[in-house]
């Protein structure tokens, strides 16, 4: 097993777990924290194949705009239902 | 020689001096051991292990070069400010280093103190947010070269990653991400305010930012910090682009939330800001990272618009650097401590309705010189 395949399993597993803990996540900013290093662990993907411009604006636009989904997160949703729904 | 070749020979004359142990362990031990130890020393040896513990190398340097920086930084803020405000305190301190050591001793004050985290806190976001800051802004500086020995975001013969001033300001980008994720998890009402407004300062005042760099980038006509500062060789774009420079200044001043726009801290209205439960080592690693911003900041002001590293001869390129660096930074405590700050319901309409027309004009201006062909790049 080569390095490059080893870091590329190590991205693709944070990918995926991060991707699964966006929607399973109670606390909607866990979720919101979870879907930035799904888009992290993708921008380093991107530098796996040799394609840094995409990478840097995957993280300049996707990350960047995380802080409004954290905004909308905060300020369209009721803790108090979520909480009570377990 | 650059810093890939300087840490290159320091880890190989490393090697080679455990080598030695282990391959006379290797040598002395029976033979099932003895195997062991040689297998070590081969490992250590090769190739691919050197170019990592390099690489490691010179990322620690980097991140020292940075540390001794953000020392001064505090040091000159401090001397500063006793100077304009008469604060008696950080004026007199210090005997014949000028107090320079008072910030290892606030450092080591706030390395004693208890870590409180709140009952009703989010663990998780509290634990990251302070994670996030400082790994995002050391990311800034991972791709700004001193000189163009002196850098870190090279190959191993030394040339320069093509996009390294996109991938500054995607690392600019994170922070506002973990200052609302720390507002938020500290489950107070005063940080979630300041990181709201934090979150709506930084967002708004990067698009005016992100434009002036474009301007400089379009002058240039390159991506990278080596690219820019050798076409400023017969310029300083400071000069044709000198409404970019103040609008970049006012920008970075926004981002790194000092004095006229620290609304995000406001003492006097919220407690502390979106820093206020935290306390011990991690409210030090939030000061410090604010100073390694305002760092960062000066570095990129330096590369992009006063020429970068270029200078007479007499001084090394890196000290020029550091020079204008540090001026900018000069530049922008004084704002710091004689301006008020900027009140909420205007601090959008600073940056929407007068920093943006100001940016496009700038792009223009950018434009036009491009079209006239008075910079080839």
């Amino acid at each position: 097993m080569t390095w490059e395949l080893f870091i590329f399993l190590f991205l693709a597993a944070s990918a995926l777990i991060s991707a699964l803990l966006v929607v399973r996540a109670r606390e909607i900013i866990h979720g919101v924290v979870a879907l930035a290093t799904c888009f992290i662990a993708v921008a380093c993907m991107y530098i796996m194949l040799n394609a840094e411009f995409v990478a840097i604006v995957q993280i300049l636009v996707y990350v960047g705009a995380i802080v409004v989904v954290i905004l909308f997160g905060i300020m369209l949703t009721k803790r108090e239902i979520m909480e009570s729904g377990d | 020689m650059n810093l890939f070749q300087f840490c290159n020979g320091i880890i190989v004359w490393l090697v080679e001096l455990v080598n030695n142990l282990w391959y006379w362990l290797g040598d002395v031990l029976p033979w099932y051991f003895g195997d062991f130890f040689t297998g070590i020393g081969d490992f250590a040896g090769s190739h691919g292990h050197i170019v990592v513990m390099t690489i490691v190398l010179e990322s620690l340097m980097v991140i020292i070069v940075a540390l001794i920086n953000v020392l001064n930084f505090i040091w000159l803020d401090r001397k500063l400010s006793g100077r304009i405000f008469d604060f008696y305190g950080p004026y007199y301190v210090g005997y014949r280093i000028g107090g320079w050591l008072q910030n290892l001793a606030d450092g080591m004050k706030l390395f004693v103190k208890e870590i409180i985290v709140p009952a009703k806190a989010d663990k998780l976001g509290f634990l990251l947010a302070p994670v996030i800051f400082v790994g995002s802004s050391f990311l800034i500086l991972a791709t700004i070269p001193l000189s163009p020995n002196f850098g870190i975001a090279t190959n191993e013969s030394g040339e320069f990653v093509t996009a390294g001033v996109l991938f500054a300001f995607a690392a600019f980008a994170i922070a506002p991400f973990s200052i609302l994720l720390a507002g938020w998890s500290s489950n107070n009402k005063f940080t979630l305010i300041g990181g709201m407004r934090s979150a709506a300062q930084m967002m708004s005042y990067e698009i005016p930012l992100l434009l002036t760099v474009a301007s400089v980038v379009l002058l240039a006509g390159s991506f990278s910090f080596v690219g820019i500062v050798d076409a400023q060789h017969d310029i300083w774009f400071a000069i044709p682009l000198f409404i970019g420079l103040v609008v970049f200044l006012v920008c970075i001043a926004a981002e790194v939330e000092v004095t006229p726009f620290d609304l995000p801290e406001a003492e006097a209205e919220l407690v502390e800001g979106w820093t206020t439960e935290y306390s011990g080592m991690r409210f030090g690693l939030f000061m410090m990272t604010s100073y390694l911003r305002g760092y960062a900041g000066g570095a990129l002001a330096t590369a992009l618009f006063l020429g970068g590293w270029q200078g007479p001869s007499l001084i090394p390129d890196e000290i020029w650097f550091l020079i204008k660096a540090y001026t900018v930074f000069v530049v922008i405590e004084w704002m710091r401590w004689s301006l008020p700050r900027v009140r909420v319901d205007q601090i959008l309409e600073l940056g929407w309705k007068r920093l943006l027309p100001l940016a496009v004009l700038n792009l223009l201006i950018a434009a036009t010189f491009k079209t006239m062909g008075w910079f080839s790049g």
